[in-house]
């Protein structure tokens, strides 16, 4: 469960870049959130590893103990352990393309084994297979010790779910996911976050409203940095209009 | 017409400061007309070379060889180093600027220098060169290296950073694995200039081929001195082709 | 297949790296607790130098001048050696003389230019003209023909070949052609590459002095010669600030030429 508590931030000429966002995400759903560029959706997605500075708020990360801990209140290693648990996915270029795809899976726990280990032992075979298991999950295991370089889009992009999924993780946030892969491999990929979902939370920064209203279980829309909408994830063309503006017509297929 | 005066009034400011620069520099032609004649005869007395010399001078061609790749060697390891804190990726704002403005007054010195310099504290020898130019890579090194690194996505350090990973960690695995080919073709590339550093810190007593050469002018060996400068020519070249074909190489196949 | 977590392979490439360099450090003969033992042999020479003399740059009238010598060296190099390698870079380009075999012997020649150790033409020439600036000069314009001819050729046969197509087309001799499309297209690339090889020439000129070239070069080698490290100190510092400033200029003026024209 995660929980963002009045998160805001200021920037020093008064503009507001996000205004008192909350909102509760439990395991379960899969949570998509929309809104025109620049309204606020990355920057509150990193807010919630901690990625960026707030001027007011708090995340709540819940940990296996049933303890909550405010990530903006924590010290660097308790942090870090946090942050082993939550796993992120990007757009793009953000898996290392010269390492093979069961290297990058491997990458996931670099924040759980210790710096002297990773450096030069390596994984365990335990590890290993379990990272086996994440590619089988995504359906890439054929290419596990192909690099990441000879990969197309949407490969790449099941490669780093499968190194989310090696994270273990407690929640996972996606920023743009889908936004440079085909129709095909998009839906792939939702459907991918979709059944994840049962295990643990899914956040999601989309640009994709109808993929979201047929995969997501709930959406949060952000306008000028605040919250304009959360719930069902159907959504009326008319609210749509007020949350995109004149974007519309690009933003939809 | 504002065009015209201008480029004339270029014009003749340069032919103004090329006269005065000359004459500053003590250029003489005529000097250089009889010079030429003297320097051409005095090549021609330096032939034919002594190919005695030859199987004398495989051993100091080597070392002058082994300096450089130990130098060229430490010298990258070194520069890595530094560059991590003058890449704007991985550090904060003013290391990076000091970092930064410490590897350009490093360019700034000559390596004769930083030669000089070394033994007047460790003496004559193998170590100061190695020293030499080892501190002599960090000035294009690190400041290559640190672009390279600056160049790295945004997405693979923040993903890794969100997995938890430490700054090390964040280096090793997401960082050098996508820039070593580049790392290595800048390497090879300073290979070939501290090759001839090499030769150059030779003469002034480093050792290596350099020595010889400088040794047999001043015994007026000329013969052994052609030798000598054959061997460089031939060394030279030959590592200049070898480097640029694997730099061909890295830049195609990317390893 | 290049594997971070192969530890074997690591581990190997890794050991078969750091056995070669020690096995040339062994070759060498370096005596490696030299550099941890005698550190007192530093401390020695860092109290020689320290605090540095810097009065010798306003006592005295001869940094200015060897400063000004050292540009001066710099700037007539840059000078005629770009205008000679401009030379040979006409004639070096493929489609200017039509001539296949002219062009690759002009480029051997200038390969051949650069292979040559700066060392060995600047002893050629203090031969030639005795030691002092002038064969500092006349070896800094041997060396720019060669980087300079390489770099207009590379510029000149990079250019676009329609505007001076078009030319020809509409009867334009060679010279015209030169004049209004090749000139003009080149100009940015020239002067850019003039400014780049001043700033590397304003560090062959400091170096240069030390074998005898003159210069600001010089001045450092004789102080180093008697033993005044702290005069020494003091010099090298103006020649780091030199090569500073002449460094941002050119880079600067570089930039401004790149990005307007």
């Amino acid at each position: 469960m995660i929980k963002a508590e009045g998160i805001t931030k200021k920037l020093k000429s008064g503009k507001l870049l996000l205004n008192n966002i909350s909102f509760e995400v439990r395991k379960g759903e899969f949570v998509g959130i929309l809104g025109a560029s620049g309204a606020g959706k990355t920057l509150t997605l990193k807010s919630l590893i901690g990625l960026m500075e707030l001027t007011e708020g708090a995340v709540w990360v819940e940990q296996e103990n049933n303890q909550h801990i405010n990530i903006y209140k924590t010290s660097t290693r308790a942090l870090k352990k946090v942050r082993s648990k939550i796993a992120l996915i990007f757009q793009g270029y953000h898996l290392v393309q010269r390492a093979t795809v069961i290297d990058n899976v491997l990458m996931g726990r670099l924040g759980t084994i210790s710096t002297w280990r990773s450096l030069f032992f390596g994984f365990t075979a335990q590890e290993k297979t379990e990272a086996m298991m994440a590619l089988e999950r995504v359906n890439m295991q054929t290419f596990t010790n192909n690099r990441v370089n000879a990969l197309s889009g949407g490969e790449k992009q099941r490669v780093a779910i499968a190194r989310a999924l090696f994270q273990q993780p407690n929640l996972l946030l996606a920023d743009e996911p889908i936004s440079n892969l085909d129709p095909k491999n998009a839906k792939t990929i939702m459907a991918l976050l979709k059944e994840l979902s049962v295990f643990f939370p899914v956040i999601g920064v989309f640009h994709q409203p109808e993929l979201c209203a047929k995969y997501c279980t709930r959406i949060i829309a952000i306008k000028d940095g605040a919250i304009f909408y959360d719930g069902q994830p159907n959504i009326d063309e008319k609210t749509l209009e007020e949350i995109y503006g004149e974007e519309l017509s690009s933003i939809l297929q | 017409m504002i065009k015209k005066i201008t480029r004339l009034f270029i014009i003749s400011i340069t032919i103004l400061a090329t006269y005065f620069a000359m004459k500053i520099c003590g250029f003489q032609l005529n000097a250089l007309n009889k010079g030429l004649l003297d320097s051409i005869f005095f090549i021609k007395q330096m032939f034919p070379p002594n190919w005695d010399d030859f199987k004398d001078l495989w051993n100091p061609a080597l070392e002058t060889i082994a300096l450089a790749i130990l130098g060229t060697f430490l010298g990258s390891i070194l520069s890595f180093i530094i560059a991590i804190f003058a890449a704007s990726n991985l550090s904060n704002k003013w290391v990076k600027q000091l970092v930064r403005s410490l590897i350009s007054i490093e360019r700034s010195i000559p390596e004769l220098f930083i030669l000089l310099i070394l033994i007047a504290a460790y003496g004559l020898g193998s170590l100061s060169a190695v020293l030499a130019l080892m501190i002599g890579c960090i000035g294009m090194l690190a400041k290559l290296f640190a672009d390279t690194i600056e160049e790295t996505p945004v997405a693979v350090i923040e993903s890794l950073q969100a997995a938890g990973a430490n700054k090390l960690q964040i280096i090793y695995f997401g960082i050098i694995p996508d820039i070593f080919p580049k790392l290595l073709s800048y390497s090879l590339f300073r290979f070939e200039i501290n090759i001839r550093l090499s030769v150059m810190l030779g003469a002034i007593g480093a050792g290596g081929i350099g020595y010889e050469l400088d040794y047999s002018f001043s015994m007026l060996q000329f013969h052994r001195a052609l030798s000598c400068l054959i061997v460089v020519l031939v060394l030279i070249v030959i590592i200049e082709q070898i480097s640029m074909f694997i730099r061909k190489k890295l830049a195609i196949q990317q390893l | 297949m290049f594997s971070l977590f192969n530890k074997y392979k690591n581990g190997f490439i890794t050991l078969l790296v750091v056995g070669t360099m020690y096995l040339l450090i062994l070759f060498l003969h370096i005596d490696l607790a030299l550099l941890f033992a005698d550190f007192h042999f530093v401390g020695d020479l860092l109290n020689e130098m320290f605090p540095p003399n810097y009065s010798i740059i306003w006592e005295t009238n001869v940094v200015f001048s060897s400063i000004v010598q050292t540009i001066c060296m710099a700037y007539l190099g840059t000078l005629f050696g770009g205008i000679i390698g401009f030379g040979f870079s006409i004639i070096a380009s493929n489609h200017i003389f039509n001539n296949k075999l002219i062009s690759i012997i002009t480029k051997w020649l200038l390969s051949f230019i650069r292979v040559i150790p700066s060392l060995i033409i600047v002893l050629i020439f203090v031969i030639a003209v005795g030691p002092g600036p002038f064969a500092g000069v006349l070896t800094i314009i041997i060396s720019t023909i060669g980087t300079l001819g390489k770099l207009f050729t590379e510029s000149i046969e990079n250019l676009d070949p329609t505007s001076a197509n078009s030319l020809k087309a509409t009867g334009a001799n060679k010279l015209q052609i030169f004049k209004f499309s090749i000139w003009p297209e080149f100009l940015p690339s020239f002067i850019s590459n003039l400014l780049y090889c001043f700033d590397i020439n304003m560090r062959s000129a400091v170096a240069l002095g030390i074998f005898g070239g003159g210069g600001i070069g010089y001045k450092l080698y004789l102080s180093m010669r008697v033993l005044h490290y702290k005069d020494a100190v003091a010099l090298i510092t103006c020649i780091i600030v030199l090569l500073l400033i002449i460094e941002n200029l050119s880079n600067f003026l570089r930039h401004k030429i790149l990005g307007n024209k």
